[in-house]
């Protein structure tokens, strides 16, 4: 599913340098990618789903070559492919449930009509926020939220999940429920999960676990050079 | 574009106080400028038309604006008062027929303009309901003066004290309403319309009571002597002319000389009229006559005159709402901009997740488009009203 | 096309043209009101077919005091023109509303003359209030050449109406003074064959003939139809002592008994109608040469004598032209 190699980037007027020699995730693996602050990990997945290109190297997923699309087409491949979870849930306050859920329709060339409605009102009841379709996204619990942000990641059907620090803000209780709603959805779609994650205690539930110092020798914390992820 | 506009929406709903502000600030910015062009143009229509088609207007010396406004829109400056003797004076020359107007009383707010039958048929005035004045002691009310007051022809209306502690001076007349008006969208509509001699009669000048040479009361006769008998104040004097009392009413001075506040001279012809106003204007002044203590006025240029002043002053008005409406689009633009770096972070989260720079740009481009709308059609509402109403309140706000 | 054919072809449609707007115009009469009967008889001389004349008082009223009624008040308004006599006469029309543009002051050319009647009684208010006068004497036509000022006001008035019509007019007008100044050439012989002999009037509403033809008049305040008490009586005798009348002038016949004790008194009695109101028989000018020759019978002349003519209405003339007897 997806493949690095060779890649360097560097932010634009900053110290931080990010080189991945070679990784390779085959499709349908649940990866843990975990690291220090500033190692870089988020730079990562914004190079796999696009957000970045790098100065070097290639990045192929679902066989594209990333990396070499042009911007429009990497817009348009992200949204088809890929689904993002975020730490912070990134749900707008001002829409409800629904809408949230909906939301890459809106803001995309995909096409929203009656059955995406029925696939959205779907998800939800799947992932347990059924009931709350009409709520508006600040008045859900931490969880709740979650599970929203994940119904918006699934809706399109990427083949592609990137979670980071998904369960970063969630309690003990929910980490562990939103993790396995994750991989059931991930399991269900037959998608790819690349997770960014702190907790190590839910390592062990990932098919394999990747630790950014590998790659990122002075991301290290006693290594020289800051670090910008 | 749906969708940009969907997500807009509720973007400017859930933040409805700001949304509010900012469709009020937009509505200000382009009601005010627009609504004072509507009346300022209504006010010039009103002001001009009434004065274009009044030829010519004769007063005392004094303020000619305030002349005009007084005969002209019926304002509440009363000029001094000039004889009535002016009326045969023009009527003499030949040059002009004569209207005379005594503006001066008010009956619960309005004016009562003292003239004769003459005016109805210069300004067109046409009865709706009831007739014409015929007795003394009558009035005909404009269109607006009737539906102000709820009244109609058989109904009453008592003239105002002029001052409470004049006691003995002007009193009310309790007057008859002969007829109502049908609307004219001018001053017209909110005048009460009686005969000079009915004005006379609030004033004092003509009054009625019992024959005093025939009362058997003596506390109401203070002597008598060759040929004449004094009445003492005791002797009540009607309040109201009734058929049976018309006959008592009477005066006791000469009517040359009883006041009025204009009079309107229309003239034959052009030369006529321009003969005319020659005789008041640049006279000798050793010659005795009205031209020493009148004028004669074009009414149109005097309006014309106040109305230069007026765009004048609208047009440093304009200057002023200019700078205010600038300042306030700049205030709003920064208010957006500092909206959109609050915004970063879900901007920064539509752009990950597929969002492009031109959705981005749609989806802002939609807030503003539907406050701009939504400030557009309140603009639109705003000044249909004002467009309804110009008449009412040019006159309650101009025209005094 | 030369001009010869052309002003041959429109100069003729030109006039037709005129012609039809004329007649358009003459088919429409003055309307015209009066306040008095006189003023009602010279614009009906004056105007002939020109125009319709009203004099709506009720003919056993004295148009001086009658008050009309809201109808009547709106028929005035509704003239052309309303003929006023002037002169503070019929005070009604100061108490209603009449178009100012359209009222005829067929007296105001001679106003400075106007008589005041000071024997009135007066009111007034307060030691130092308003006062009344006595009032002004009404009565102008019976100054015949008065009357001819106003007749030549009411032609003014009407050729301003119609100035198409003035010739017609003027012809009318001249037709009419003629007939008034012979008349006042007549009563003017009468009254001068004994300058200043004493009479007495029955009401004092004989001022102006007394101004214009010299008659030393006094005036008490009887009613034609009423028998004076025997106040009156007393204040008649006393008024004869000093004022030695052999004849007293009414306005209309009195009462037998008023007319015998007259006769007792050695006062004899002759009618001078004031003609304000329509007459139940015959017109102003008849009325009028019948009030000669009653002066001529109180002036000691019969009436036939050579030295008097009586004045008969001069021919009229129609609207067409031809002369009428």
């Amino acid at each position: 599913m997806i493949e690095v190699r060779d890649v360097q980037f560097a932010y634009r007027g900053g110290s931080f340098r990010l080189a991945i020699p070679a990784l390779r995730v085959p499709g349908g693996e649940r990866l843990a990618v975990i690291g220090p602050s500033g190692s870089g990990k988020t730079t990562l997945l914004n190079l796999i789903a696009g957000i970045l290109t790098p100065a070097q190297g290639r990045v192929e997923v679902a066989g594209s070559e990333v990396s070499a699309l042009a911007d429009a087409q990497r817009r348009d491949f992200r949204i088809r492919t890929i689904g993002f979870v975020f730490q912070d849930f990134e749900l707008l306050d001002y829409l409800d449930v629904l809408d949230n859920i909906l939301h890459p329709y809106r803001i995309s060339a995909l096409r929203l009509d009656r059955t995406v409605r029925e696939r959205a009102r779907a998800l939800a009841e799947r992932l347990g926020v059924g009931d709350k379709l009409k709520r508006r996204a600040d008045d859900l619990s931490q969880g709740e939220k979650q599970r929203v942000a994940i119904c918006r990641a699934l809706l399109p059907g990427p083949r592609l999940i990137l979670a980071d620090e998904a369960t970063g803000n969630l309690d003990p209780h929910n980490k562990g429920l939103i993790l396995d709603l994750l991989f059931d959805s991930v399991d269900t779609h037959g998608a790819t999960l690349l997770a960014v994650t702190h907790d190590h205690e839910l390592l062990p539930r990932f098919d394999r676990v990747i630790d950014f110092a590998d790659f990122q020798p002075d991301s290290r914390p006693d290594a020289k050079g800051g670090a910008a992820a | 574009m749906i969708d940009s506009l969907y997500v807009a929406w509720r973007y400017l709903t859930y933040n409805w106080g700001r949304s509010l502000t900012l469709v009020a600030c937009v509505t200000l910015i382009a009601v005010l400028p627009l609504a004072l062009e509507l009346l300022l143009g209504e006010s010039q229509r009103q002001l001009l038309d009434r004065a274009e088609t009044t030829p010519l207007v004769v007063g005392a010396k004094g303020s000619s604006l305030d002349l005009a406004m007084n005969s002209l829109y019926f304002g509440d400056t009363v000029p001094e008062p000039i004889p009535m003797a002016t009326v045969a004076r023009v009527a003499d020359t030949g040059l002009a027929e004569p209207i005379p107007l005594y503006v001066r009383f008010k009956a619960r707010g309005f004016p009562i303009v003292g003239t004769n039958l003459d005016y109805f048929e210069f300004r067109g005035l046409k009865i709706a309901q009831g007739r014409t004045l015929s007795m003394l002691g009558e009035c005909v009310l404009g269109a607006g003066v009737a539906q102000a007051l709820g009244l109609e022809p058989g109904d009453s209306l008592f003239s105002s004290p002029e001052t409470l502690f004049d006691l003995a001076g002007v009193f009310p007349l309790k007057m008859h309403v002969a007829g109502v008006l049908a609307p004219t969208h001018g001053a017209d509509d909110l005048a009460v319309f009686v005969d000079l001699a009915t004005a006379w009669v609030i004033q004092g000048l003509m009054h009625g009571h019992e024959d005093v040479t025939r009362v058997t009361d003596p506390t109401l006769v203070m002597g008598r002597s060759d040929g004449n008998v004094t009445a003492t104040a005791k002797l009540m004097q009607y309040n109201e002319i009734t058929p049976e009392n018309i006959g008592s009413f009477h005066d006791h001075g000469d009517p040359a000389e009883y006041p009025i506040t204009a009079v309107i001279a229309l003239p034959r012809d052009t030369k006529s009229g321009a003969i005319l106003r020659g005789r008041y204007v640049g006279a000798d002044p050793d010659t005795k006559g009205d031209a020493q203590t009148q004028q004669i006025l074009v009414p149109g240029q005097v309006i014309e005159g106040l109305l230069a002043n007026i765009f004048r002053i609208k047009n440093v008005l304009d200057a002023v709402i200019l700078v205010v409406g600038t300042a306030t689009v700049l205030a709003l633009i920064l208010v957006f901009a500092l909206s959109l770096r609050l915004r970063q972070r879900e901007i920064r989260t539509i752009f990950k997740l597929g969002c492009s720079r031109s959705t981005v740009a749609r989806l802002l481009g939609a807030e503003i488009g539907i406050i701009l709308a939504a400030a557009a059609t309140l603009t639109g509402l705003l000044l249909a009203v004002v467009a309804h109403f110009d008449e009412p309140l040019v006159r309650a706000l101009f025209i005094r | 096309m030369s001009k010869t054919t052309c002003a041959s072809r429109f100069v003729p449609l030109l006039l037709l043209i005129l012609g039809a707007f004329q007649w358009a115009l003459a088919g429409e009469k003055l309307n015209i009101y009066t306040v008095n009967y006189p003023l009602a008889y010279f614009a009906e001389r004056i105007g002939g077919d020109l125009a319709t004349v009203s004099f709506p008082a009720p003919p056993d009223v004295d148009p001086a005091f009658w008050m009309p009624d809201a109808e009547t008040i709106a028929a005035y308004q509704g003239a052309d023109l309303v003929l006023l006599n002037g002169a503070d006469y019929a005070k009604w029309t100061a108490k209603v509303s009449l178009p100012r543009s359209r009222l005829v002051d067929t007296s105001r050319g001679f106003k400075d003359q106007y008589i005041q009647q000071p024997s009135m009684t007066t009111h007034s208010h307060g030691p130092s209030g308003q006062h009344s006068h006595g009032g002004t004497a009404f009565t102008t036509w019976l100054d015949l050449d008065q009357a001819a000022q106003q007749a030549e006001a009411i032609a003014q008035a009407m050729t301003r109406k119609r100035p198409d019509a003035k010739a017609q007019i003027e012809r009318n007008l001249a037709a009419l003074k003629g007939d008034l100044l012979g008349l006042d050439a007549r009563i003017s012989e009468i009254t001068h064959r004994a300058p200043g002999r004493p009479l007495l009037a029955s009401h004092p509403v004989y001022q102006y003939l007394a101004r214009r033809y010299g008659l030393n008049l006094t005036s008490v305040m009887w009613e034609p139809d009423e028998v004076p008490s025997e106040s009156q009586w007393t204040e008649l005798e006393g008024m004869l002592k000093d004022h030695p009348a052999r004849w007293m002038i009414w306005e209309g016949q009195p009462a037998a008994k008023t007319i015998e004790r007259l006769r007792a008194l050695g006062v004899e009695t002759a009618v001078f109608d004031p003609c304000a109101n329509r007459p139940s028989t015959g017109d102003f000018l008849s009325v009028m040469n019948a009030n000669a020759e009653s002066l001529d019978r109180a002036f000691g002349q019969e009436f036939g004598g050579t030295q008097g003519a009586r004045v008969v209405r001069a021919p009229t003339r129609s609207s067409s032209g031809a002369s009428e007897p």
